[in-house]
């Protein structure tokens, strides 16, 4: 059997795409939440650089790392939600081009 | 392993919780002491690290090195301390204005100094991100806490989304750092560093936690949050920003750069310079056509991260203590232009430099304090700014002789000097000279704000005038760094 080996290289590669992914998402999305979900995917590909390392390191503080992330990313995604809740209530949209009022 | 060199964090983590449970039995009215007691225990803090500064010979660890105290922490400790303190006054007397004292705000202001007190002190990558992450969440409610003004709430979000931003860069960084490295430890980092500055896998993490920094320190080309953030903020979130967001974010660079990654700091003179320089003149360009006064500070806080930042691409122990003394500098001066643009704020309900027209016959004092802080911004002997520009100055000069290529970058600072000369003095004209103004009834200064103002103008006269107290705790703090 020829099965394919799936090394460090192949996870790597899968979280470098997430990573562009999220980043295009941020860039060319309007919408505040879909942005939002996008720096979502960035925090995760970089988990999952974190764990794939840590795997192939046997090193177990890449995985501990993970959870810091996760546990700091929920704080800012309760914030952040918050925050874009309050702004909807005053404002009544969540795009981007309507963040305006600031501007010279 | 040593934890008790945490307490300075603890007790400003335990005073903001502490504060939260007394909000509920203390009366709405006499909440603001709430406040009073939060800057007095700061202010106290301060001068126990201000003193301890005096023996940095000693490097102390805890939490198997991931914890470090040393000159350079405790130096930066004691200016975060410093800031803090005096935000808290300012804070007290804005929440008096806007209408009810607000425990929240005074306790969101002692996290956001405990996180960046922990980054002064970070020795581990996992350390580094999860004290700069409390700082910039703590800052999203900060900066959003006027819920009621669209202008915050937008300046919350677009802080939201670009300090995320930024944040994902630094975390995608550090697992490439980890990953060429098998290490999150600065200590092992500095073992390997001669071989980590050739791997291209590393350079490429620096180069993102090199981009999560940069955000926090409004350097190009991750500088456009700060004129929108600076401008809707409320205006105490706005000088803690200015302040201590800034040098959470140059001590981490300073400790990752000089002490920790020295040869990759030499390989990267070159980016670094580049990063300093347009910082410099984007900031300076893009403030002169500027109406209002935060917002201008915005601007100028671009371009001061620039001047900052040449101290770093200098690669020298100098260079390193003029970034300390300039800040020191900076701090007092920032402070006392944000103290004055807050009562103005609030007073006049505009921020519009038409609106400062008059000030003089209004409140001499206000009038007087905006004055000194923008000649000092400026860099006119004999303030702060203009020794911490001279230090800088001379910093990148020292290592002139060995590549041509600084004496373009100090060109482009002399340059962004002459330029920010016309938009300070623009403030200060449209103070005394914009012509006539109808009669309009004096500001009464709370005696807070006179505390505050009084002890911004005394730290901006003393670092003018007797700069070798401070200068020589900068040089003692740096003596530990690798360059």
């Amino acid at each position: 059997m020829t099965g394919m080996h799936i090394g460090l290289e192949h996870y790597l590669f899968v979280s470098a795409a997430l990573f562009c992914l999220g980043l295009l998402g941020v860039v060319l999305r309007r919408n505040l939440l879909v942005l939002y979900m996008g720096l979502e995917l960035m925090l995760n590909a970089s988990n999952l650089a974190l764990v794939a390392f840590s795997r192939f390191l046997n090193h177990l503080n890449g995985q501990v790392m993970v959870f810091f992330i996760i546990t700091v990313a929920a704080a800012e995604v309760a914030v952040g939600l918050a925050l874009i809740v309050a702004l909807y209530r005053k404002r009544q949209t969540a795009h981007v081009e309507d963040l305006a009022s600031l501007k010279l | 392993m040593n934890a008790s060199l945490l307490g300075p964090e603890l007790v400003i983590v335990g005073l903001g919780l502490a504060l939260l449970l007394l909000d509920l039995m203390v009366p709405p009215e006499r909440r603001r002491w709430l406040g009073c007691v939060a800057a007095a225990t700061v202010f106290a803090l301060c001068t126990y690290f201000i003193a301890q500064s005096g023996r940095t010979g000693e490097v102390q660890t805890a939490f198997g090195g991931m914890y470090v105290l040393d000159g350079l922490a405790v130096y930066f400790k004691a200016l975060f301390l410093l800031a803090g303190g005096v935000v808290l006054l300012l804070a007290v007397d804005w929440t008096d204005h806007a209408g009810h004292a607000v425990t929240e705000y005074f306790v969101l202001i002692l996290f956001a100094l405990a996180g960046m007190m922990l980054c002064a002190s970070a020795h581990d990558f996992a350390t580094l991100y999860v004290s700069l992450e409390l700082v910039t969440v703590t800052f999203y409610v900060l900066t959003s806490y006027q819920r009621d003004h669209v202008a915050s709430l937008e300046a919350g979000v677009k802080y939201l989304i670009l300090g995320a931003l930024s944040s994902a860069f630094l975390v995608y960084g550090i697992a490439l750092c980890y990953g060429a490295a098998g290490t999150m430890s600065f200590t092992e980092l500095a073992s390997q560093s001669p071989a980590l500055a050739g791997s291209k896998l590393f350079q490429l993490g620096m180069l993102l936690v090199l981009g999560g920094l940069a955000f926090k320190v409004a350097l190009f080309p991750f500088q456009v949050w700060a004129p929108d953030v600076y401008e809707g903020s409320p205006a105490p979130t706005t000088a803690f920003l200015a302040v201590g967001s800034k040098a959470a974010g140059l001590v981490l660079m300073v400790r990752l750069f000089g002490s920790v990654l020295p040869d990759l700091t030499l390989k990267w003179e070159p980016l670094l310079m580049v990063i300093s320089g347009v910082s410099i003149l984007y900031g300076s360009l893009c403030a002169i056509p500027q109406r209002s006064l935060k917002r201008l500070m915005g601007y100028s806080s671009i371009a001061n991260g620039g001047l900052l930042m040449m101290g770093l691409a200098a690669a020298s122990k100098a260079g390193s203590a003029a970034i300390l003394f300039y800040l020191a500098g900076y701090l007092f001066t920032v402070v006392c232009a944000f103290v004055v643009a807050s009562v103005v704020v609030q007073r006049l309900g505009t921020d519009d430099l038409t609106a400062l027209a008059g000030l003089h016959r209004r409140s001499p004092m206000l009038a007087a304090s905006l004055t000194l802080s923008m000649v000092s911004l400026a860099g006119v002997p004999p303030l702060a700014g203009f020794f911490g520009k001279f230090v800088l100055i001379r910093a990148l000069v020292e290592q002139g002789a060995s590549f041509p290529g600084w004496y373009v970058l100090i060109a482009v600072a002399l340059a962004g000097v002459v330029i920010s000369f016309s938009y300070y003095f623009r403030v200060i004209k449209a103070i005394y000279w914009s012509g006539e103004t109808a009669e309009a009834p004096p500001l009464v200064l709370s005696p807070l704000v006179q505390a505050a103002l009084v002890l911004c103008l005394a730290g901006m006269l003393a670092l003018g005038i007797l700069p070798s107290f401070v200068w020589e705790a900068a040089v003692a703090a740096v003596a530990g760094l690798r360059l």
